[in-house]
């Protein structure tokens, strides 16, 4: 595995390291972020476009969390929808801009990953399940009847007042740099080696000096962080929603799959999965309707049977590095 | 009241076993979740509805039907599939991707082969009215469920504690590795766990058209989130964990309903994370957790 | 260097996912902009779902709509008034499988690609509702057949319409009038209320609260509560119930709530003075197969189109819809009722918009559409729009149950007295 992370050291990454991570922003984060930009000026659905960047922010955040650690929240729509529902209540309760509307959407989904953290003490499967216990019982809470006053309860949000989506959908491109930001630089800096060195070995990596329960939890409330920006700026561009849009369990299983599918730990892995699949679903959605779910999940099915580590597996295993 | 929900949810909370019981087995067998449970499990309530709408065939004879072909299906499935699943890094969650496309295949062809209209079996065929259990009112389609349900436990705990297959079974549940190293076939033993479980699965559909109001080929999802409770609730690889788990499941959702009723919903799951989280592993289970 | 080839790579793969999107399926639209020369075709966009939670509600309105595009279209197409002719109709559909990111995406994809003339939502609140702001940044007309939601509808929003069900607040109006009216003069007094927490039976829920508050009858709501949607078993929530000793029983829900919870009723042997359920009148064939007709004896019910006989001014009357429904979708895999009415009712209300409308743009068939509200009557009953858009005709009258002999059900309208045929039976004390 020439891809495999060294061993932590001791003091800042080495600069062939660093040079890197300049070399991977300049030739594959900032044109992929500035073609997500200008894709509006090329071609007329923004709401589909808008849901690419919205789902390549999402891949790459839960690719933060497990491409790198290891662990895989099924639950991850949770902070989506905590973002989501931050926007919304701020808007609508508080009469505050989409502005601080952000700000709270980022604050939710942060405040909700620290409430979860105590999941990651869990393994495999298990945390998968508490996980998507966790946005179950949130999404039960949010539309409560009993909350009708703060969060609308099961009856939906009408954002109207709000309603941009030009700049919404901006502030969703920005939403991406920032977790391709974060990527690369997981990728090349010493912290996201040795997350990566724990995840293949945890033992060695705690030997190593390494403070393990800390280094996760930086990883999984980044990753909250991106969900729950996400569901902010979707909120916002879609503007009426109920609780069942915005906690939607499609959401993680699409991230899911979708990073699976490009293979996790990669920068351009989980936005070749977004783009060649999510186009494709689009595209069989528009075409065969019929078999859509069909051809869905047999699609599914093959990726898992025969490409286990994603795309990116066939030129890292011939040896090539892949951004 | 409060007797009437405790009573009531136990009996309904062992038919709530039976649901999660295969997969249980399957997990604890094969670290493998099968997200397509409820899905089997609809497609064992569609075969019943069929068989007693074509021929009149009573739900007993069903059941046994479909234990057999369910068990003949799930078999080759596991050689189709979980071998190959086996070889990948991740396997356990990958398991959980892989059977997700699975519950989308078998949710499609059901949705064009049936529609997307309610159907069940009507009460009558397993009794109508009430009987009196321990000063509780019950359907008597609870009280069937509820047997069947226990005869299952027992058949399951027997296969694994009395039977020389059920015992290599448990060898392959604590470590998959040393078993096939001491020579057993694990992958044999785990088809054989995998086709009960698949089995279990569609004999716990038989009965939803009377427990669980009326069928539609999408109500696979929430009868997975039920039966992940249970199974999480209740311990891993263990038959008498999970009639625990069910039980304890029927308690507090019925609970829920008494007092609590809009908030229903939320009391499986927050049991669920809170028993990982306070039983390292598992009420009477195994390691579960990490670091 | 490598770097840069992925780069290059990942922009090409951009942007070949999205022409596949585009290229895929894409209908000549024909935009009434185009002065002067008549479209030889009017393309109506609509959404449904085939799959997922949905699916039940949305392929019965599905099927009614194309039901109605081809009695049309065999008829010569519809009456457009632009250009004074008829013009065939062609449905162009997507399936957004209840999931409501595709369902914006794919109403996006209707006015943006296929450049519909005519724009349908998908049914019921949660999937219409993603269509409601993608059609108004767009100035579009959006045609809601059975999203109820008031989030739907607001002031500032001209390009919407609900036309194939009564907007969810005012649904119980006849409802609450029965119970303060009808049945406190028997001395039914005490009434329970039970409904799913989802937008559509919540809101039917705290509508009915209200009315029954404000009537200042002697009628005492004993039990008000609320179960989830997912909620497959009533048989504890049914004791519950019983320990207040209601005389009238009110159960909110979708169809397999219904079910549910009349066949625990019957299950558990107790009888209330009166007992009322959405879908016995709406869905009466599924809930006959799933409840039996002893099980839907003396159920109160909404008595939706199939039993109300109108005299439509526009389109079918029930009987001939029922009779052109069985021999288009034999073996019932779709269910007939209310939903597939509303799909018939979505199309006749299209036709008059179509009739109506000076010209094709969003505002023109405003225009059109608001021309037929207090106008029409179709198999659903009278049509009526408010200025938010909001359906406030359709509305349905109150019905009762009682086993035909020949294992279905037969209603009874018992309210409002004007539509009524029959009086209202209760239970014993």
């Amino acid at each position: 595995m020439p891809d495999r992370a060294e061993p932590p050291r001791a003091g800042i990454a080495s600069s062939p390291m660093r040079a890197r991570g300049w070399r991977d922003l300049a030739f594959a984060g900032a044109p992929l972020v500035v073609l997500a930009a200008i894709a509006p000026a090329l071609y007329g659905n923004q709401l589909l476009l808008f849901n690419f960047v919205t789902f390549l922010a999402l891949a790459q955040g839960l690719n933060v969390i497990y491409g790198f650690t290891g662990y895989l929240p099924f639950g991850y729509v949770g902070f989506f929808g905590a973002g989501a529902y931050g926007f919304a209540i701020t808007v609508m309760d508080f009469h505050l801009g989409p502005g601080a509307g952000m700000a709270v959407a980022a604050a939710a989904s942060v405040v909700l990953g620290m409430i979860l953290s105590p999941l990651l003490r869990l393994s495999g499967a298990y945390f998968a399940i508490a996980s998507l216990a966790a946005a179950q019982a949130l999404y039960d809470i949010v539309s409560n009847p009993a909350l009708d006053d703060v969060t609308k309860g099961p009856y939906g949000v009408s954002l109207s007042s709000v309603f941009a989506p030009d700049l919404s959908y901006n502030v969703a491109v920005g939403i991406f740099a920032f977790a391709t930001l974060l990527v690369i630089w997981l990728r090349n800096a010493r912290f996201g080696l040795a997350l990566r060195a724990m995840r293949d070995d945890p033992v060695s990596a705690a030997m190593a000096g390494f403070p393990i329960v800390r280094g996760r939890t930086i990883a999984w409330l980044l990753s909250a962080l991106i969900a729950g920006l996400a569901g902010g700026a979707y909120a916002w561009h879609i503007s009426v929603f109920y609780p069942e849009t915005a906690f939607d369990i499609s959401f993680s299983i699409f991230a899911v799959v979708f990073t699976l599918f490009g293979g996790a730990a990669t920068l351009l892995g989980p936005v070749c999965g977004v783009v060649l699949l999510y186009g494709l679903y689009n595209a069989i959605g528009i075409t065969v309707p019929q078999y859509f779910q069909l051809i869905y999940g047999l699609l599914i099915m093959a990726l898992v049977l025969f490409l286990p580590d994603g795309l990116a597996s066939l030129l890292t295993r011939r040896g090539i590095r892949v951004p | 009241m409060l007797q009437q929900a405790i009573v009531s949810g136990l009996v309904f909370g062992l038919y709530f076993t039976l649901v999660g019981l295969g997969l249980n087995l399957i997990f604890g067998v094969m670290r493998i979740v099968n997200i397509a449970h409820g899905d089997f499990l609809m497609l064992g309530g569609y075969a019943a509805y069929w068989l007693f709408t074509l021929f009149g065939m009573s739900p007993f004879l069903a059941a046994v039907l479909v234990l057999v072909v369910f068990l003949a299906v799930g078999w080759p499935l596991y050689y189709l599939i979980v071998p190959r699943l086996q070889l990948a890094r991740d396997a356990e969650m990958l398991s959980l991707i892989l059977f997700f496309g699975l519950s989308q295949v078998i949710e499609a062809l059901a949705t064009i082969a049936f529609g997307t209209t309610e159907h069940s079996i009507p009460g009558r065929v397993l009794g109508i009215g009430p009987f009196g259990l321990l000063g509780a009112m019950l359907p008597k389609a609870w009280g069937v469920s509820a047997l069947v349900s226990a005869i299952a436990v027992g058949a399951v705990a027997l296969y694994l504690y009395r039977t020389r297959l059920g015992t290599l079974t448990r060898a392959v549940m604590v470590n998959r590795d040393e078993a096939l190293a001491s020579g057993i076939d694990t992958n044999r033993v785990s088809a054989i766990a995998f086709g009960i479980g698949i089995a279990l699965a569609g004999l716990a559909g038989v009965f939803a058209p009377f427990m669980l109001g009326s069928m539609t080929p999408s109500m696979g999802v929430d009868v997975n989130l039920a039966a992940f409770a249970v199974i999480v609730v209740g311990s891993l690889g263990n038959p008498l964990g999970t009639a625990l788990g069910g039980m304890i499941y029927g308690v507090s959702l019925l609970l829920m309903q008494t007092y609590l009723s809009s908030w229903a919903n939320l009391l499986p799951n927050l049991m669920l994370i809170l028993v990982l989280l306070v039983w390292p592993t598992g009420i009477l289970g195994r390691e579960v957790r990490r670091a | 260097m490598k770097a840069s080839v992925f780069g290059g790579l990942a922009a090409l793969a951009l942007a070949a996912g999205i022409m596949t999107v585009a290229d895929g399926a894409r209908a000549q639209g024909n935009m009434g902009g185009d002065m002067g020369s008549v479209p030889k075709e009017i393309v109506i966009g609509d959404l449904y779902a085939s799959t997922g939670p949905f699916a039940s509600i949305s392929m019965p309105v599905y099927d009614g709509l194309k039901l109605w595009v081809a009695e049309t279209n065999e008829e010569g197409g519809a009456y457009v008034k632009a250009y004074d002719r008829k013009i065939p109709l062609r449905i162009v559909s997507y399936d957004d499988q209840s999931n409501t990111a595709t369902a914006a995406t794919l109403t996006n994809q209707l006015i943006t690609q296929d450049k519909v003339d005519v724009l349908v939502a998908d049914s019921g609140s949660v999937l219409a509702s993603v269509s409601v702001p993608v059609a108004r940044e767009h100035k579009v007309f959006l045609i809601d057949p059975t999203g109820t939601g008031s989030p739907l509808f607001s002031k500032d929003n001209p390009y919407i319409a609900l036309v194939a069900d009564p907007a969810s607040v005012i649904w119980p109006k006849y409802l609450a009038d029965f119970l303060t009216d009808e049945a406190a003069k028997e001395g039914l007094t005490r009434v329970a209320i039970l409904y799913s927490t989802n937008d559509f039976t919540g809101t039917q829920a705290s509508a009915l609260k209200g009315f029954i508050e404000a009537s200042h009858s002697p009628v005492k709501i004993v039990f008000y509560r609320g179960v989830p949607t997912s909620t497959s078993d009533y048989t504890v929530m049914i004791n519950t119930i019983a320990a207040t000793h209601p005389d009238m029983v009110i159960e909110l829900g979708y169809v397999g709530n219904d079910i549910a919870f009349l066949r625990n009723l019957q299950d558990s042997g107790l009888k209330f003075r009166g007992v009322f359920s959405i879908y016995s009148g709406s869905e009466p064939e599924v809930l006959v197969k799933n409840v039996g007709a002893s099980g839907l004896a003396g159920v109160f019910t909404y008595s939706p189109s199939n039993f109300m006989h109108y005299k439509p001014t526009a389109g079918m009357d029930v009987d001939q819809f029922r009779a052109l429904w069985d021999k288009t979708y034999p073996g019932g895999k779709v269910a007939f009722g209310l939903n597939s009415d509303a799909g018939y009712v979505t199309g006749l209300a299209i036709g008059q918009m179509l009739a109506n409308a000076p010209d094709l743009t969003a505002l023109g068939l405003r225009k059109g559409i608001f021309a037929a509200s207090g106008k029409m009557t179709t198999l659903a009953g009278p049509f009526s729009l408010n200025e938010l858009g909001e359906q406030t005709g359709e509305l349905m009258p109150i019905g009762q149950l009682a086993p035909d002999g020949q294992n279905a059900v037969k209603l009874t309208v018992v309210y409002p007295p004007e539509d009524a045929d029959g009086k209202a039976v209760f239970g014993p004390k």
